[in-house]
């Protein structure tokens, strides 16, 4: 048990002198030229524009979350769908394919649900349900 | 692939939790589809999910002991009396719920779904017998809490509630499962029932194992809401809708004890005999949580002394009640856990009693401060009357419901001997103190003067009121079926710790 954490420290270990050294070698070869535009921030080329620090429209995290449970849908679909033909071979696949039924459905219900609240609509409409 | 065979032998035991979640969703799209008397249906349709729910519940005994889904459940009368007590539970929020007015009309359907949700979450939180899925179930219960908690949040104080609460959650999760790694580095195993023998095998440090449990004790102290970490149940309390407070203080409560005593039962402990168990490895954590037990008690009853609004004072009443449980949870025999479920079961009647009578007058009183209660048993005597059978019983006077219960716990303490009889000193002068507050508010009701006019209590209240009266007086006069079917759900570590 002691020589798997061991494991763990030497990676970490490992991690910061690679990132030190390769950081201090670049430092020692690299010319060194600063311009206005080279020291603004970077910011996909754009010209940046006012602080971080500001308030968003917190509708972006609920598209995210809805975004983020078809994300896990596909993380399970993919495994299934490699293992089904297993499965069917093994008289399994009638089982395999409700299961993943019943899943996508349960999700299902979850986009009928934003979808009718009308949380997928960006300027959300007054609400009647 | 034995794995799938056992999940599809597993579906037939683990029926309450398929009814739940399929009603669950049911009643989400219902409230989708439909536009006309939205409430009112899922209301009904919350009430036919939990009484089929029961009904396939009581077709699961005569249960066995086994586990499910490749160990991940465990399903025995133990956990079968917690479905039951958290359907029933829930029955009476469902049922108390229409004649109120926390809920806004657009957001019933939500709320009764929301409803059934938690109580699938603390279903799964009963059988839970692996690490990964008492965290799951724990954050199911946990997030669904936070949603109802803050389920008025055009209110600041629901809004401020259900923030908190999260906050709170996600830092003891956070450590709990920082624990939960630690065991599982420690012995290499998530599943509970393989980790005694994980734990003699290894010759685990005892500090490590010490800081683990210490961890883990913070997750789970924080869903029974036991001191320390017992700082949002006031705030959460008051803030969230009444009938929420009321299944908050129950069900999530019960889970966090059914959980707690399967995994310190389980994990922690090995047999020593029929209904005797000794901590693994000689940790002592049976101390650990009779020095939680005893500040938990004291905190919560010193503090409710001060309180004003009726719901904080039931907060600290109910931390106080998280300590008393406790005391049966260190003796480490079957003694202790009888009285444990006992009491919860007459803790449950009492305290959703109370709870009751603050929603009923709620709405004509159109306050749920303790000044506004003055002169109450002139106004309206009946519910005064329940609150008072109610309070007098959570202080714990015969011939009550509430006596029964105490008097199992410190029978148990003083039966296991000189060791823990400073427990059951702590325990009786916390009585003494919390008979202060209660009868204040009694007090208050019938003494003191108040303003006039008749108040009227829907009549719906009024039933569910009386339902839940006659249990708590005939409890304390006959309890010889309920002590009956809890000592049959003592049964749970069995065979599947062998």
């Amino acid at each position: 048990m002691v020589t798997e954490f061991a494991g763990v420290l030497v990676f970490i270990i490992v991690g910061i002198l690679f990132l030190a050294i390769s950081l201090l070698l670049a430092r020692l070869f690299r010319p060194h030229h600063p311009t206005p535009a080279k020291l603004s921030t970077y910011e996909c080329g754009e010209q940046p524009v006012g602080q971080a620090w500001i308030r968003f429209n917190n509708r972006f995290y609920l598209i995210a979350l809805v975004f983020i449970i078809f994300d896990v849908e596909i993380m399970f679909l993919y495994p299934w769908g490699a293992a089904f033909r297993e499965l069917v071979a093994k008289n399994l696949g009638l089982y395999a394919f409700i299961d993943m039924v019943v899943f996508i459905g349960i999700l299902l219900v979850g986009l009928a649900y934003v979808w009718r609240k009308g949380d997928l609509a960006w300027i959300k409409p007054q609400q009647r349900f | 692939m034995p794995v799938i065979t056992d999940n599809i032998a597993s579906l037939g035991y683990a029926t309450p939790e398929l009814v739940l979640a399929g009603f669950f969703l049911f009643i989400l799209l219902a409230d989708l589809v439909f536009t006309r008397n939205r409430g009112q249906m899922a209301c009904t349709l919350a009430i036919l999910g939990l009484a089929m729910t029961l009904l396939v519940t009581l077709r699961l005994y005569p249960a066995g002991e086994r586990l499910l889904f490749a160990k991940m459940m465990a399903i025995d009368p133990f956990a079968l009396f917690f479905k039951i007590f958290f359907v029933g539970s829930t029955a009476v929020i469902v049922l108390l719920s229409p004649a109120t007015a926390y809920i806004p009309r657009t957001r019933q359907g939500e709320y009764y779904a929301f409803l059934l949700a938690i109580t699938l979450g603390m279903s799964l939180l009963a059988s839970a017998a692996d690490l990964v899925m008492i965290v799951l179930a724990l954050e199911m219960v946990s997030v669904t809490s936070y949603l109802l908690a803050g389920f008025m949040k055009e209110q600041a104080a629901s809004a401020e509630a259900a923030l908190k609460y999260a906050i709170y959650g996600a830092v003891a999760t956070g450590t709990m499962v920082y624990g939960m790694s630690l065991l599982y580095g420690i012995t290499g195993t998530t599943n509970l029932y393989e980790m005694p023998q994980a734990i003699a095998r290894g010759g685990a440090a005892p500090l490590a194992l010490f800081v683990a449990v210490l961890l883990v004790l913070v997750g789970f102290g924080y869903k029974i809401a036991a001191v320390p970490f017992h700082m949002w149940a006031p705030d959460v309390y008051e803030g969230a809708p009444t009938p929420v407070t009321a299944l908050l203080s129950v069900g999530p409560k019960a889970a966090g004890f059914a959980v707690l005593i399967r995994f310190f039962y389980a994990a922690l402990a090995v047999p020593a005999g029929p209904g005797r168990w000794n901590p693994v490895a000689d940790i002592d954590w049976p101390l650990l949580v009779a020095v939680i037990s005893a500040v938990t008690m004291t905190v919560g009853n010193l503090i409710a002394i001060n309180q004003s609004n009726l719901k904080r004072l039931l907060a600290y009443s109910a931390i106080a009640h998280a300590g008393y449980i406790l005391m049966g949870f260190v003796l480490l025999n079957g003694q202790g856990l009888y009285a444990m479920l006992f009491y919860l079961i007459v803790y449950a009647f009492m305290n959703l009693g109370a709870f009751l009578v603050v929603i009923a007058l709620a709405g004509p009183l159109r306050s749920e401060e303790l000044k506004d209660y003055a002169g109450l048993a002139s106004r309206t005597a009946f519910p005064a009357v329940a609150m008072a059978v109610f309070l007098f019983s959570l202080t714990g006077i015969p011939p009550l419901a509430g006596f029964v219960g105490k008097f199992y716990l410190f029978a148990a303490l003083i039966e296991a001997g000189r060791a823990w009889l400073w427990l059951a000193v702590v325990g009786v002068l916390n009585s003494v103190i919390s008979l202060y507050y209660y009868a204040r508010i009694v007090k208050a009701m019938f003494l003191e003067k108040g303003p006039s006019g008749r108040l009227t209590v829907a009549s719906a209240h009024q039933v569910l009121i009386a339902a839940l009266l006659i249990p708590t007086v005939l409890l304390g006069i006959y309890w010889a079926p309920v002590a009956r079917f809890t000592d049959y759900s003592l049964r749970l570590l069995g065979p599947l710790a062998r």
